[in-house]
Formats: structure tokens, C-alpha cells, sequence
């Protein structure tokens, strides 16, 4: 298909140009059967009642004329004999001389008087607009009438969506929570924001303090599934284990504990759960799902792991068994004794024990010279302290001497 | 080289953090040089020397936790002492000293402390003395105190509690406060009475001493403390004490009289000039 201008490519009398039409505004082209049309659509949306446009529906407002204009276009075969000398340009309405003439629809036109009403131009690559019987070039077409964007504030070419009190490109009229355009589908006012029916249904749910679910933004009314998260109704989801939908009791379960993502975590029905051995704190019977501590044969809760005298929890402290029981090491000492004089620590594997007191091994020494004892080596006493021999020796001999005394006197205990 | 540098030098080689100076004929850190950069020393033991002076530069010893310096002649400690983060057990047993230094309570880790045999009284403490709440033993045997102060009750850690020798003719009702105390030794003063509190404490037990010998004691305890120890203390919980004691002591007359010899104790040399 060849095309050409009015302009450069003289066009013989004889050949009229076709136009394409359409029920609507029509952006032309003088050129040959143009594919290429863009169409002014007016959908007006109401937001009270959502509003579906049906294909083809009636313009609204002032361009509804010019439409009409259009509406009665007739098909006009490219290739029509008219006798020339009867004709006048459709503007100055003079005749034509051998000169190159503009056919539009069935109307003549000199080539210099086919031009913008407004800048006196000719069209740029024949473009033209038609708005009350004139034409207008694009960018004077739209200056003048063209409506534009709420959004993006462009000019509207083609369907043109009414709403909210102003103009939208379709792509342009979104919903304002979940960007979802609303021309095909209506829209629902929520206080000065257009909405579409889920986010509207959603924005009054939370609204009353009902859960969204994530997944199909449906309001749950039921008890929410809670995962990785978000909440859900139970019903999206399956036990990881068997298989069967799950209700809203089902449990998350983080499968590798300590991790701080919890993309990780899985779901699993109730029964299943219990199944899986997840272990149950010794202490408050409920299932351990962060840390476990081991100890006394039971599983608990960091926080449930306590000394069975003070309750205080451990909390990854030694802690001491006696007796099935637990206990930090002051109440360990306190109840059980065994701390070593010196060091203050319970003592965990060989004990000294003498003049009511307890060492252990590193510790048991002179009182007095810091020397190693040991079982097999004798040593005196003062004040309730180990003495070695070298040291008592070394007394002064009034000391010794009252040391002496204090022993004759002292009634002999009872063996313990 | 003297017998102490050597075992300095050893135990420098070695990096042993517990350095034992025992009786090497020691009079003064001087003669043990570079001792105060060994800075990772934990115990240092310096019994039976002749030492006087401890200089302040033993505070640069930050890591030491143990420190026995018993039967020396000291006459006093620094005030530096007292800033020891981590000195745990100071044995100044057998010394001379009649006072602390000022400002000696704020050691922060004290859990034993040992002033047997020196010339201490209730005038010696220094004001915080009883800032020492970790203190879990005290032994104050073969010393001067006439009176204990009663803010020993704030002593709650304390385990043991030596006052063996002293010229005590009182015991303040405040000991009854001294709930984990399981040791107490009296012997040898001038007490007459106890005060019913100390029936508070769990001192008759497997694990508990209370040693009560050698002191004037009104007839009724006397008497108990010959059949025992537990009979004292159950004489001491009853009725008829409680009755007894507030008779004796609105009517006591004069305090016994001292009758420990101390004239011969070996902390009563005093330097010469
Ligand atoms: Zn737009
Ligand atoms: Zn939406
Ligand atoms: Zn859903
Ligand atoms: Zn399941
Ligand atoms: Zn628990
Ligand atoms: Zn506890
Ligand atoms: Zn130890
Ligand atoms: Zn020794």
C-alpha cells in the first residue's frame, strides 16, 4: 500500500483517499486506509455504583456531536471519476485549477486550504483532528478540548475514564492500595480514595478488627492461621506431614531452631504435631518450640529450667543435681555444702574434708604457708584451719603454748 | 643471689602465676626487684620473713586474688590495698599491726580475711570496715577487742567468725543477724552473757562450731556448757534466759577483769625509732 502526503507527493484528482472511521472521535490520517486510529472513549464511573462500561457505549458530554458527525461517515471506494469542474474547495469554496487536491470524506479542499483552524498549519503527517466542523492539528486539538490525565496529567487520547471528578487514562485509574486498574472493573469510594471491592472489603474489615488474609485478601472470620508472619485462613494450606487441610489449630513449626528467618518454618495439623515429638517443657506441659535445655531426664523452656530453692532460671548457667532436682550453685552450697574454702566452688570430683570445711584438690593447703596437703600429710590445727608442721613448729612458744592449753581443755566431741 | 631471687627468677621462667617467698629471710620488697610487673601474678605468699613495709606499689599487682604475708613484723598496711579488683583472701595473720588503713572496706572481692595475732581493737576499724559484704570469714583471734561493733551485723555472708582471745565483755545482739554464720569462736574473753538472739543461728548443728571456753560465764551457762555445747544454746532459746539476761544486764556491775597475758606476744615489738 503506498502512502503519501498531501504536501510532497502530488496526488492525481482523480484518486480519493478512503478514511477509516469510527463511531467515535476520530484522529485521521489523510493518508491511505489508516489502521492506525486512536479513539476518544468516555467511560464515565460512577463510584456510588460501580459502573461496568459496555463496549460501544454512548459518548457523554460535549463531544457526543462530533460523533455523531462521524457516526455517519460513509465508506467512500478509493478509486472514484468526478468531474472536477463542478467541485469547490470545501473552505474558500472556489473552484479548482490543475492543481493538487485534498479529498477528505468526499469534501475537496485546495492544499493550502486544508489546514489547522487554529495555526493556519498543515496537518503534521496529515494528522487532523475534527471538533465542531473544524480541524484542528494534534497539538492544537489538544490544547483546546482534550482532557487530561488525574495521574500522570498527559493528554487523554482515546478511552477516556470519568471518575473521582476527573479524567484517567485506563492504565492510570488504579486502585490506590493494590495499584489494580479499575476501568473494567468499578470502584468503590473509601473516604476520598477509590478503592477496588477487595481492598474496600479489606480497609473495613481491619476497620472492625477482623484478619486479612494473606493470601486471597479475604476477611477471615474464623480463628486466623498464623505463618511465617502473616495470617491466613487454614484452609490455603495442607499438613506438611499428611497432607489434609488444615484448620485454623494447626501449628507452625520452625524446623531449624535459632534461625532468625522463619521462611524456613513448615505447618502441620495438630495430630501430626503432637506426633513429631516436639518436646514438651517439664515444667508448664507445653510444646518447646525456641531453645531446648535437657536436663533431669525432661525437656524445658530456657525460661522454665529453674533452682528448685530460689526459681530463678538458669538460663545457661551451671546448675547443680540432687535428688532429681535442680539448683544454682549458692542454694546447691547452701542445702549440700561441698564449696571449697578457697576457691569458693562447688567442688566437683575429689573433696578434702576436715575441721568442717571442704577443699578441693588444688586447694587443700598450710593455712598459714600456702603449701600443698594431701591425705597422707599431718597437720595441726588453729582456729578450725589446717596448719603444716613447719608452721606449727614455727610458732612462738607462748602461742604454742596457749594452743596447747586450749586443746587439753576443749571437751572431746562426738564423733559426727 | 639471694634464695628470694632466685625463686622470683624461677617462677618468672616458668610463668607461674602463684609466687611462694616462704621464709627466705625477706625484710623489704627491695629485695625482690621487678616483682611488681609481674602483673599476672594470682597469689603471692610471703610467710615467716621480717618484713615491715608493704609499699604501694602492691596495688600494681591487679590479678592478685591470694595474699599471705603471715608472721612478718608489718606495722601497717598501705592504703593502696584497698584497690586490689581481685583480691579474694588476705591473710595478715602474726604481724604488728594496730589499725587498718583507711578506706580498707572497699575491696571489693574480700571473701577471708585473716588479722589472728595482731594488736587490733574496736578503734583500729576503719569507718567502711563493714562495707565488706562479701566477707565470708574473719578471723580476729589473739587480738585486743573490748567490744564488737554491732555493724557486724552487716556482715551477711559471714561464715566464720574468730574473735578467740580477746578481751570481748559483750556480744552484740546484731550476731543474731548473721544468719549463715556456722562458725563462731569466743574462747577466752571476758563474757559473762549472750544475748538471746544468737539462739537465731544455727550453731549446733553437724555442720556448726561455737567454741565458748575460758570466759566468766553467769552460773546457769556455765553449768549447760559442761554438759555441751547444744545444751547452752537450748538453755540460751528458753524463757528462763530471756528472763535472766535482761535482769543481768540492768544489774551487772563492772566488767570482769582482763586476764589474757599479751605481754609476751611477739606483735607487742615495737620497732626501734
Ligand atoms: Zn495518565
Ligand atoms: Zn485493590
Ligand atoms: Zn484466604
Ligand atoms: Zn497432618
Ligand atoms: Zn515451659
Ligand atoms: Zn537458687
Ligand atoms: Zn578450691
Ligand atoms: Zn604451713
Amino acid at each position: 500500500m503506498n502512502e503519501r502526503k498531501p504536501d510532497d507527493s502530488p496526488l492525481p484528482p482523480s484518486e480519493l483517499l478512503s478514511l477509516d472511521h469510527s463511531q467515535l472521535y476520530m484522529r485521521r490520517k489523510l493518508t491511505s486506509s489508516d489502521s492506525n486510529l486512536s479513539v476518544y472513549n468516555f467511560d464515565l464511573l460512577s463510584d456510588e455504583n460501580p459502573h461496568i462500561p459496555e463496549d460501544n457505549a454512548p459518548l457523554q458530554g460535549s463531544f457526543s456531536s462530533i460523533v455523531d458527525t462521524y457516526n455517519n461517515l460513509e465508506y467512500t471506494p478509493n478509486s472514484i471519476t468526478v468531474d472536477m469542474s463542478q467541485k469547490t474547495c470545501s473552505h474558500c469554496k472556489d473552484g479548482f485549477s490543475n492543481e493538487k487536491i485534498v479529498n477528505t470524506n468526499g469534501e475537496l479542499w485546495h492544499t493550502q486550504c486544508f489546514v489547522c483552524a487554529q495555526c493556519f498549519r498543515p496537518f503534521p503527517e496529515g494528522i487532523y483532528y475534527e471538533f465542531e466542523g473544524r480541524k484542528y492539528c494534534e497539538h492544537d486539538f489538544q490544547v483546546l478540548f482534550a482532557p487530561y490525565c488525574g495521574k500522570c496529567g498527559e493528554f487523554v487520547i482515546g478511552r477516556v475514564i470519568k471518575a473521582m471528578n476527573a479524567n484517567w487514562h485506563p492504565k492510570c485509574f488504579c486502585c490506590e492500595m493494590c495499584n489494580k486498574q479499575l476501568a473494567d472493573y468499578g470502584f468503590i469510594r473509601n473516604q476520598g480514595r477509590a478503592l477496588c471491592h477487595d481492598c474496600n472489603a479489606q480497609v473495613k474489615a481491619v476497620g472492625l478488627g477482623k484478619h486479612v488474609c494473606h493470601k486471597c485478601h479475604g476477611v477471615i472470620d474464623e480463628k486466623p492461621l498464623r505463618f511465617r508472619g502473616e495470617v491466613y485462613h487454614a484452609y490455603h494450606f495442607n499438613c506438611t506431614a499428611c497432607g489434609t487441610e488444615l484448620k485454623s489449630d494447626a501449628r507452625e513449626v520452625k524446623s531449624r531452631p535459632g534461625l532468625l528467618a522463619n521462611d524456613v518454618n513448615e505447618l502441620y495439623c495438630l495430630r501430626c504435631h503432637d506426633k513429631m515429638g516436639i518436646p514438651i517443657c517439664g515444667a508448664c506441659r507445653r510444646p518447646i518450640e525456641e531453645r531446648v535445655v535437657t536436663a533431669l531426664g525432661k525437656h524445658w523452656h530456657v525460661e522454665h529450667f529453674v533452682c528448685a530453692k530460689c526459681e530463678k532460671p538458669f538460663l545457661g548457667h551451671r546448675h547443680y543435681e540432687k535428688k532429681g532436682l535442680a539448683y544454682c550453685e549458692t542454694h546447691y552450697h547452701q542445702l549440700f555444702g561441698n564449696l571449697c574454702f578457697v576457691c569458693n566452688q562447688v567442688i566437683q570430683v575429689d573433696v578434702f574434708t576436715a575441721l568442717n570445711k571442704a577443699w578441693c584438690v588444688h586447694h587443700f593447703a598450710c593455712s598459714i604457708c600456702d603449701q600443698k596437703l594431701n591425705q597422707k600429710t599431718k597437720f595441726y590445727e588453729c582456729d578450725e584451719k589446717p596448719v603444716c608442721k613447719k608452721c606449727n613448729d614455727k610458732f612462738p612458744a607462748e602461742f604454742k603454748r596457749r594452743l596447747r592449753k586450749a586443746h587439753q581443755y576443749t571437751p572431746q566431741r562426738a564423733p559426727v | 643471689m639471694s634464695k628470694a631471687r632466685k625463686a622470683l627468677a624461677e617462677a618468672r621462667e616458668i610463668k607461674n602465676p602463684e609466687l611462694d617467698l616462704v621464709d627466705k629471710g625477706i625484710h623489704s620488697f627491695e629485695e625482690l626487684p621487678g616483682l611488681f610487673n609481674m602483673l599476672n601474678i594470682t597469689r603471692l605468699t610471703l610467710s615467716h620473713n621480717r618484713i615491715k613495709d608493704i609499699p604501694p606499689s602492691i596495688a600494681y599487682l591487679v590479678n592478685l586474688e591470694i595474699l599471705t604475708l603471715f608472721n612478718n613484723q608489718i606495722e601497717e598496711l598501705p592504703v593502696s590495698i584497698s584497690s586490689l579488683p581481685k583480691l579474694r583472701i588476705l591473710n595478715v595473720g602474726m604481724n604488728r599491726l594496730d589499725s587498718l588503713p583507711r578506706g580498707f572496706g572497699a575491696l571489693p572481692v574480700l571473701e577471708v580475711l585473716d588479722l589472728t595475732y595482731n594488736n587490733l581493737n574496736e578503734n583500729s576499724l576503719p569507718g567502711n570496715f563493714f562495707m565488706l559484704e562479701t566477707l565470708r570469714a574473719l578471723y580476729l583471734g589473739d587480738n585486743d577487742f573490748e567490744v564488737l561493733p554491732p555493724e557486724i551485723g552487716q556482715l551477711k555472708n559471714l561464715q566464720i567468725l574468730v574473735l578467740r582471745e580477746n578481751d570481748l565483755i559483750d556480744v552484740p545482739k546484731e550476731i543474731g543477724e548473721l544468719t549463715r554464720l556456722r562458725e563462731l569462736h569466743i574462747q577466752a574473753n571476758r563474757l559473762t552473757v549472750l544475748p538471746p538472739e544468737i539462739g537465731n543461728l544455727d550453731l549446733v548443728g553437724s555442720k556448726s562450731i561455737l567454741k565458748m571456753d575460758f570466759n566468766p560465764w553467769v552460773t546457769p551457762i556455765a553449768d549447760q556448757l559442761q554438759v555441751g555445747i547444744s545444751h547452752v544454746i537450748d538453755y540460751i532459746r528458753s524463757e528462763t534466759y530471756r528472763y535472766l539476761y535482761n535482769r543481768h544486764i540492768s544489774t551487772r556491775g563492772p566488767p570482769p577483769p582482763k586476764v589474757n597475758d599479751k605481754s609476751r606476744k611477739i606483735s607487742r615489738i615495737k620497732q626501734q625509732g
